[in-house]
């Protein structure tokens, strides 16, 4: 299925490769080379490339390509997500997934390419049983191995694979029971000129934590559980209760994992938190412009905005901004031609302003596209769409669990037009 | 990847490895194995360090093991001599009562490619088979597909065979899957892992215990499978209920799949599925990553063709972000075009207006495209907009909308005035050569009604000289003599000069022999030259006036899923698949006279013999439920590859011959495939083309032909073959 992957950074250079059938030489990659090129932004390469002999299906993450090699018919949603997924999985072991990280982890690379396919097919890529397979390495174990010899890799077999839960390994045991779950909202908006909503829609997770002892079997249920009209759950959740009851009943996998996730795209469920005034203009003479943008609140529920930040893509003409802002710093990055504003907290008592001028390049004319703001902030305790964790009751084990729910908002895509 | 001073390092690393210190130093060891991998991955050749690396085999160490492993699979097919003496040690480590150890052996031995391998795995595979832990079994049911990939030319062990089978029933989810994908690979050749009733029900009852890889992959196999009667159908079809909601795009993707592949005879089963995936494809067109965002959209265009209002009141999740990829933004906006309706026009024209402006002006043209295609139906306020765009004064701007405007003029000959009008009032001329002919085209077109064409076309005629476009040339000498036919006191002067200029000093041949044609065409009269410019045109409302018809399921659920789409060649496939199925071929025979002539020549001797009629066409639907039914009564090989000619070429000849294609891969995709039908003395042959991936990457691969007959004639087989084969011949011969 999955012939070969190869690793590219931006530069172009091909620093891993992974066979799992017969070698390709890394010559295929000059059809990909090529398609780079023509791109121009590393963002604009096309996923699935087609070659006269092999179709090259590529990602793009954190600066590196994941360029896998395909020789026969497969469903391309089964490959792109599969890629996603080793990215994850090299994330998750080495806290980035970066090219220096992945050289500097190269055998452990190695190791989890082989566990994650044989002969081109998945085998194991559930981060639980990966991580019983091959240990991630700590600063504290690195350490440890080098003074004592002994090796990263798990001496038993994981015994998930046995179980008849394929998620939940048996005989887990805890002195602190303990059950968290974070209800993650972002939303993804498009607001126009005037501050009226083109798009919005928010797209919701709910990660859990749960580190529980033996085999629990727990209920979770919503104060409004009809919000969600288009759910996806985690395989252990029994979708026929969903569907009959509204309620999520599952027996966890052992620690971090994804429950659900979930879109709202009714329009007026969408609360815009932020309202952002902005005037942009360039004159037409003297080869200088004006910004002026003040961003207040709107539907914040009562809770404070954190973590303000605006971004705006300025027009390849504006050489430098002098600009005044009443909270937070800026920076113009002259080279990206990215304006960065950030703000921190929003305080509604007196809204933070960026004020100022722009100068262009002389002689050059008037830019035509306006730039658009992106904005990124964050609320704590609020799920946005008013979502609510009403009770967690848990069945099959005699132990009083610690339970928690936390909620956060964030902004997905966000954007300003101007 | 050469290296300066490669050798050295090469040297340095082999004194280390076979120093006595370092090997009684179990870290320092390991650290010159791990630097000899670093090596490697960065494509250093340090094949000569074979010895001392198989040596390092022999250890305790487990990580040591898959690095020497892995240094061993990556030069064995080098140095097949010395890897067969890490062979013993690999054999032993098979034995090792640790599981890991023992599959890790077992996986590793079966990745060695080099020949004569076989019979040192076949007996630890045959013993892993029946290992009690699942692991090692995992590892010893693809071990099988290994095996045979490595000696691809022998019969198949039968044995082995029944025993995957057999294993298809193990506890272990991984072990069950992992059988399908090896019996799919070792019974390649004959079609492939057969998926029977008892297999199929086992299958679908293991479904929710598979990971979720397995389980799009179970449900690719399952499109095989064919329920005896309707009761089955839907006991299937609410097993498989659960999985249209998955949480993996890809799972939802298959099983719709499935669906609409199962409940072909049932539309509304499958418009009912359709339905309730257009949620988790919308999710996936919002996904966080953009190549997933990317194969949703290609997915919701397929579902489109058939169902364009599905999504309908969904048109603002395919709105454009600022930082998306270009690929999705072209996509985006084709997905938009198909979803206007009176509704939602205004605000998607106002969308996409926003992204004329954008700064890729490929971007910004395909736009203003999608605003033309939009025209077709909402004139009015297309053009306000597209009049307004003109006052940028943009040239990649201004070359599009004129381009459009020609296209729109066109298809819609009721917005020619208002056309007219703007071209007339825009004082900016497009600068790059396709908006130039399209600008040509507007005024030799409807030179009658723009007052001030004379005096543009007279502009390009002065600028003749320093033009360097060829077409453009063509497209001035057209429109002049237009333009002369309607407008002849202004225009003579000029078209004096311009047929002089191409004449005397042109130095392209065509544009030359162009002018030529004109000259002596206007020698002849006026009025004769004005019978044969102006003719009858083409009636352009013929397709796309009334937009596009909604399309059966059938036509596109069998490359839904598949990478088709994504790559682009969907559209072309679609096309070749409707001019095979329409009766009316003969066109393509007039459009390619250079090819019927070669056809026809030689097989004409064959053709005494046995007469082949075309007779009614047949359905896709027909020709798959027959061709699955009927067995292969005749299988040659025909011993030269398919000829490389266009695809439409290939049709045409065939057709001449009475032989009706079906369907064909596209291009140059391997394994190549045809599928042809025809009648001969009252039976109806059924004929697949092959041509299967070459064994060397050099060589041609051969055609193989299998036909299907019925009824049984023998004879009309022999036929039908000849007469393909020499048309295929003649068409290798010469390529047109």
């Amino acid at each position: 299925m999955i012939h070969s992957l190869f690793l590219i950074n931006n530069g172009g250079d091909l620093f891993l490769e992974k066979h799992w059938k017969s070698v390709i030489s890394r010559s295929v990659c000059d059809y990909f080379f090529e398609a780079r090129e023509k791109a121009v932004e590393p963002d604009n390469v096309p996923p699935v490339i087609r070659t006269p002999h092999h179709y090259l299906i590529n990602i793009y993450r954190e600066k590196i390509f994941f360029v896998s090699v395909i020789q026969t018919e497969v469903p391309p949603l089964f490959v792109i997500e599969f890629l996603h997924r080793v990215a994850e999985t090299f994330q998750d072991y080495f806290g980035e997934c970066s090219e220096t990280t992945i050289k500097d982890n190269v055998v452990i690379v190695y190791e989890l390419l082989e566990e994650m396919l044989d002969n081109g097919f998945p085998l194991a890529t559930e981060s639980n049983i990966l991580k019983e397979l091959i240990r991630p390495p700590t600063i504290l174990r690195s350490v440890v191995n080098t003074i004592t010899g002994s090796s990263n890799v798990g001496e038993t077999l994981p015994t998930g694979q046995l179980s008849t839960i394929p998620w939940r390994r048996a005989g887990v045991k805890y002195t602190n029971n303990e059950a968290y779950f974070d209800v993650v909202e972002e939303i993804d908006a498009i607001l126009d000129k005037s501050g009226t909503t083109v798009f919005a829609e928010i797209q919701g997770v709910i990660d859990a934590c749960v580190k529980l002892s033996g085999m629990p079997d727990l209920t979770l249920s919503f104060m409004n559980p009809r919000l969600l009209d288009d759910v996806s759950f985690h395989p252990c959740v029994r979708y026929k209760r969903w569907e009959s009851e509204r309620v999520i009943s599952f027996i966890p996998p052992d620690g971090n994992f994804q429950l659900m996730s979930y879109h709202i795209s009714a329009q007026n469920l969408v609360a815009i938190p932020v309202y952002v005034k902005q005037n942009i203009s360039f004159f037409e003479t003297g080869s200088s412009g004006r910004l002026d943008i003040t961003v207040g609140p709107k539907q914040t529920m009562g809770k404070t905005v954190e973590c303000l930040l605006v971004t705006v893509h300025m027009p390849k003409v504006v050489l430098s901004a002098n600009l005044n802002a009443t909270q937070g710093t800026y920076n113009y990055d002259p080279v990206t031609k990215i304006l960065v504003w950030d703000i921190g907290k929003l305080n509604p008592q007196k809204l933070p302003n960026l004020k100022g001028s722009l100068s262009l390049q002389s002689g050059a004319p008037k830019p035509e596209e306006n730039p658009s703001l992106n904005i990124d902030l964050k609320i704590q305790q609020l799920a946005i769409s008013g979502l609510k964790v009403n009770r967690l009751d848990m069945y099959g084990e005699k132990y009083k669990p610690f339970k928690g729910v936390k909620y956060v908002t964030k902004a997905g895509k966000f954007q300003v037009r101007t | 990847m050469p290296y300066f001073g490669s050798e050295e390092t090469v040297k340095e690393l082999k004194r280390a490895l076979s120093n006595p210190h370092v090997q009684a130093d179990r870290l320092r060891y390991k650290n010159y194995i791990t630097k000899v991998i670093r090596y490697m991955t960065q494509g250093l050749d340090v094949s000569a360090l074979f010895m001392d690396m198989v040596k390092a085999s022999a250890t305790v160490d487990i990580v040591q093991k898959k690095l020497v492993y892995l240094y061993m699979c990556t030069y064995a097919s080098d140095k097949p001599d010395l890897a067969l003496l890490a062979i013993n040690t690999l054999r032993k480590d098979c034995a090792d009562p640790n599981p890991m150890v023992r599959g890790l052996a077992l996986r590793n031995m079966c990745n060695f490619r080099m020949p004569g391998m076989p019979e040192y795995i076949e007996q630890p595979i045959v013993a892993g088979l029946r290992d009690k832990a699942s692991y090692v079994r995992r590892v010893a049911v693809l071990g099988c597909a290994k095996m045979h990939s490595l000696q691809p030319n022998t019969d198949i062990d039968g044995s082995i065979v029944n025993e995957l089978y057999a294993l298809l029933r193990d506890p272990d989810p991984v072990v069950v899957v992992n059988c399908l994908r090896a019996l799919e690979e070792i019974l390649k050749d004959e079609g492939g892992v057969v998926i029977n009733k008892p297999i199929a029900h086992h299958l679908l009852n293991r479904m929710k215990d598979l990971d979720s890889w397995a389980q799009s992959e179970v449900l690719t196999f399952l499109l095989r499978y064919r329920p005896r009667s309707d009761d089955e159908l839907f006991d299937i079809l609410s097993l498989l209920d659960a999985f249209l909601q998955s949480a993996h795009a890809h799972v939802a993707v298959a099983t719709l799949r499935l669906f609409l592949h199962l409940a072909s005879a049932h539309p509304a089963v499958q418009a009912d599925a359709l339905l309730r995936t257009s949620a988790p494809l919308l999710a996936t067109c919002g996904a966080a990553s953009r190549e997933l965002r990317f194969a949703g959209l290609c997915h919701v265009q397929q579902v489109m063709r058939s169902q364009p209002g599905l999504f309908a009141t969904h048109y603002k999740r395919f709105f454009c972000g600022y930082s998306e990829p270009s690929y999705i933004k072209f996509r985006k906006m084709e997905i938009l075009v198909e979803l206007v309706n009176d509704e939602n026009v205004a605000l998607v024209l106002e969308e996409l207006r926003s992204y004329c402006t954008d700064v890729s002006p490929e971007l910004a043209q395909a736009a203003i495209a999608a605003i033309g295609r939009i025209a077709r139906t909402y004139s009015e306020k297309c053009l306000d907009i597209l009049t307004g765009l003109l006052a940028l004064k943009q040239d990649h701007i201004t070359s599009a909308v004129t381009q459009t405007f020609r296209d729109l003029v066109w298809f819609c000959p009721q917005s020619t005035a208002a056309v007219c009008q703007t071209v007339e009032a825009c004082v900016d001329n497009p600068q790059d050569s396709e908006g130039k002919q399209a600008l040509l085209w507007l005024l030799g077109e409807h030179g009658e009604q723009i007052s001030s064409a004379p005096y543009v076309m007279e502009g390009y005629i002065d600028g003749l000289k320093t033009e360097l476009s060829s077409a453009v040339k063509m497209e001035l000498l057209s429109a002049s003599v237009k333009m002369f036919l309607c407008r002849p006191a202004e225009t003579q002067d000029m078209l004096g000069r311009l047929l002089h200029y191409c004449i005397e000093e042109e130095s392209d041949m065509c544009v030359r022999d162009r002018a030529l044609l004109y000259y002596r065409l206007l020698q002849r009269g006026v009025e004769e030259t004005r019978k044969v410019v102006t003719g009858p045109k083409s009636d352009p409302s013929m397709s796309v006036l009334t937009g596009r018809q909604e399309e059966p399921i059938s036509l596109w659920a069998s490359t839904f899923n598949t990478l088709g789409p994504l790559s682009g060649w969907d559209l072309c496939l679609q096309t070749a698949v409707i001019s095979a199925s329409e009766p009316s071929g003969s066109a393509e025979n007039e459009l390619l006279p250079g090819s019927t002539d070669v056809a026809l020549s030689s097989p004409n001797d064959t053709q005494e013999e046995i007469s082949l009629s075309l007779g009614p066409p047949l359905s896709h639907e027909t020709f798959e439920k027959m061709w699955l039914d009927l067995e292969i009564l005749h299988r040659q090989t025909l011993g030269f590859p398919r000829p490389k000619t266009a695809s439409d070429t290939l049709q045409a000849a065939l057709q001449l011959v009475k032989i009706q294609t079906l369907a064909f891969t596209p291009g140059d995709a391997v394994p190549w495939k045809a599928y042809l039908y025809t009648r001969g003395t009252g039976t109806l042959i059924l004929a697949e083309l092959l041509q299967e991936v070459p064994e060397a990457p050099d060589s041609e691969g051969s055609l193989v032909v299998s036909v299907k007959q019925h009824p049984k004639n023998q004879q009309t087989i022999r036929g039908f073959v000849l007469i393909l084969k020499s048309v295929l011949q003649t068409l290798n011969v010469d390529p047109l």
